[in-house]
């Protein structure tokens, strides 16, 4: 089969429905501050903002069959990491709305603003078990590479901003922050080594 | 490291989804071996010379 068939019917870029995700969740942090959407409205649009993410992962999906670069552990992954990605949004949101209406205190408290980080564990775990799961050495040996570059940057960025706070030239960050900072690291390592491919 | 996959593969006129099904790895693993990107573990070299029917070495050449 003519590589080239994969790309038939292919989806959108995946940046698009990216930025149609990130402008949905943006649009609907300014309507509940500004336009009184509301905390029920606002969860509603965050759901269906986060329904963009379907249509991304098909879309790397297919642009991974064009490339040559899928394989049946990397679907298993997306899979995975996509039901964690919801997991964690409907996490952190029973986690904040039980933090504005009820009055958490002792292990319900430690409870609640532990919950937005099982979700996350999920997704490290899913990391790890795709280097376990993936039989192509090529495409494990990238994703190693790939989870490299993600940790050195997050170690300059920390070290960096660390002395930068520390003489109160930068805000703080919450030491969340840390996996979100990783992740868009490792995408940036695949892209890396795709583009030299 | 060279290696002649690219001409072992055309005279069997396979393309390199050919190769790479034949082996088990995606598309990209192939052709990141056959432009010296990427050396194969030794499983996987000796995958290939069955495949192909020859020795490792007939394959793989010294830089």
């Amino acid at each position: 089969m003519n590589v080239s068939d994969n790309r038939s019917g292919s989806a959108l870029h995946p940046a698009i429905w990216a930025l149609a995700f990130t402008l949905g969740m943006a649009i609907t942090g300014y309507l509940e501050r500004y336009a009184g959407v509301g905390r029920t409205g606002a969860i509603v649009l965050m759901a269906l903002s986060s329904l963009f993410l379907i249509p991304m992962i098909r879309s790397v999906q297919a642009r991974a069959d064009a490339k040559g670069v899928n394989s049946p552990a990397l679907k298993i992954y997306n899979r995975r990491f996509m039901i964690w990605t919801f997991g964690y949004m409907i996490a952190l949101t029973i986690a904040i709305t039980a933090y504005q209406k009820l009055e958490l205190t002792g292990a319900l408290l430690w409870l609640a603003a532990a919950l937005p980080a099982l979700p996350v564990f999920g997704m490290i775990w899913t990391m790890g078990r795709y280097v376990r799961e993936e039989a192509d050495e090529y495409l494990r040996l990238r994703a190693i590479y790939a989870a490299l570059a993600a940790t050195g940057l997050l170690l300059a960025i920390a070290t960096a901003w660390g002395f930068l706070e520390m003489f109160g030239a930068v805000p703080h960050v919450p030491s969340w922050a840390a996996f979100p900072i990783w992740a868009i690291g490792l995408g940036a390592g695949q892209c890396w080594q795709g583009f030299r491919a | 490291m060279k290696n002649r996959l690219k001409v072992l593969r055309a005279e069997r006129d396979w393309n390199q989804q050919d190769l790479a099904d034949a082996l088990g790895v995606s598309r990209q693993s192939v052709n990141a071996i056959e432009t010296g990107k990427y050396d194969p573990s030794l499983p996987l070299a000796f995958r290939i010379a069955d495949l192909f029917g020859l020795k490792i070495e007939e394959i793989f050449l010294r830089d």
